[in-house]
């Protein structure tokens, strides 16, 4: 009885799962109680094993240690807080960055700092296609044809009566209001001639 | 509010009192210990008196009640439902009454899987055949009741009594379990 006992118990510390040991033929109540006890840690060894084996390919659903297997606990805590990290996690994908993980240790800090990374660059983002958007406006602001005055060159403001003074706008003015650009005024060379001519 | 007879909950959150000028100097936290000691005499000697059915039924009302009024005063429930979990999560941690984790969510059908780790009620207690956390199992169905304005179940499946570290509760629109 000995031998067999220590055989089964051989086979669970090389990782495999003995066949139990059939205690309807022993007589000796002490052997019998001592061969239910090893049976009872096989099952529970065996319903750990087929647990595990899913869990560490990330198969999450539809596994389960059955209540009283205090042998499996911690597993079934670890499986518990990985359901809770899926979930966390599809949460960050839809845009939830208030998620965090708490009481895990390095994974915790790990996974925060990922998501406040993740908060950062979204915002980040966010604010360079605000600012591109913006250029892109102006820009928007500048295209198509402008309608200009050939002597003056003034610019008649869009979609008004080209018969009225009032809708014909110096170049500057227009284009300081449709861009940020600022205007500084001086003379050229050949103007400076013109209009100036007393001046070398 | 505990002197006369009556056939109607009266709780309200106000009735708490003003634990700041009530206890200047002791502060507002007491011992795990002190909460279980309450708790667990009271079932003791309801179970004595009443018989462990009506105890059941009386503590799961309690919890309903207390989730209710919890929901109401300590949560936005603004809030779209997986930012509400989020919320519920962060003040029962702050609250130490538990750490809450959310396992899986079906909002179609409004069924809910949660877990409690070191949970208030039960963390520590030695082994046994029963799940111990029937108030923490009409919490959670007040709290889901205040936030939806549907009634609901909850169930422990897993308790750290049956060996499981964690307590697992099976939420459910009350309709599902009849």
């Amino acid at each position: 009885m000995i031998e067999q006992i220590a055989e089964k118990i051989a086979i669970l510390l090389r990782g495999k799962i003995p066949e139990k040991i059939d205690t309807g033929k022993i007589t000796d109540e002490h052997e019998r109680y001592f061969a239910n006890t090893l049976n009872h840690l096989i099952s529970f060894t065996e319903e750990v094993h087929e647990f595990l084996i899913p869990l560490s390919k990330g198969e999450l659903t539809k596994i389960k240690i059955l209540p009283q297997n205090f042998f499996g606990s911690p597993f079934k805590e670890l499986h518990s807080r990985l359901l809770h990290l899926t979930w966390q996690a599809k949460q960050v994908a839809n845009g939830d960055f208030s998620q965090r993980v708490d009481f895990m240790g390095d994974f915790s800090e790990a996974f925060n700092a990922m998501i406040v990374s993740l908060d950062n660059n979204e915002k980040l983002l966010k604010r360079k296609i605000d600012e591109l958007e913006k250029a892109l406006s102006h820009i928007n602001n500048l295209e198509g044809i402008l309608p200009i005055c050939s002597n003056c060159k003034k610019i008649r403001s869009e979609e008004t009566d080209p018969k009225k003074q009032a809708c014909w706008v110096p170049i500057e003015s227009y284009i300081s209001e449709k861009t940020e650009a600022q205007f500084s005024h001086g003379i050229c060379p050949e103007c400076l001639k013109k209009l100036y001519p007393e001046f070398k | 509010m505990f002197k006369e007879n009556r056939d109607y909950n009266k709780f309200l959150w106000e009735d708490l009192g003003d634990l700041e000028a009530g206890r200047p100097n002791l502060g507002l936290n007491v011992p795990v210990l002190v909460y279980r000691l309450l708790q667990f005499t009271l079932r003791d000697v309801m179970i004595t008196e009443l018989g462990i059915n009506k105890t059941n039924d009386i503590i799961i009302k309690a919890g309903r009640l207390a989730g209710r009024q919890f929901c109401e005063n300590m949560l936005n429930r603004e809030l779209d439902f997986n930012e509400f979990l989020s919320q519920l999560q962060s003040v029962l941690r702050e609250q130490t009454i538990g750490i809450l984790r959310v396992e899986q969510v079906d909002f179609e059908n409004m069924r809910f899987t949660l877990t409690v780790a070191e949970d208030i009620d039960c963390s520590g207690l030695p082994p046994s055949d029963e799940v111990v956390c029937q108030y923490d199992e009409g919490f959670i169905a007040g709290v889901m009741e205040a936030y939806t304005g549907k009634t609901f179940h909850a169930k422990e499946i897993d308790c750290w009594t049956s060996g499981d570290r964690v307590c697992r509760f099976d939420v459910r629109l009350q309709k599902d379990t009849e």
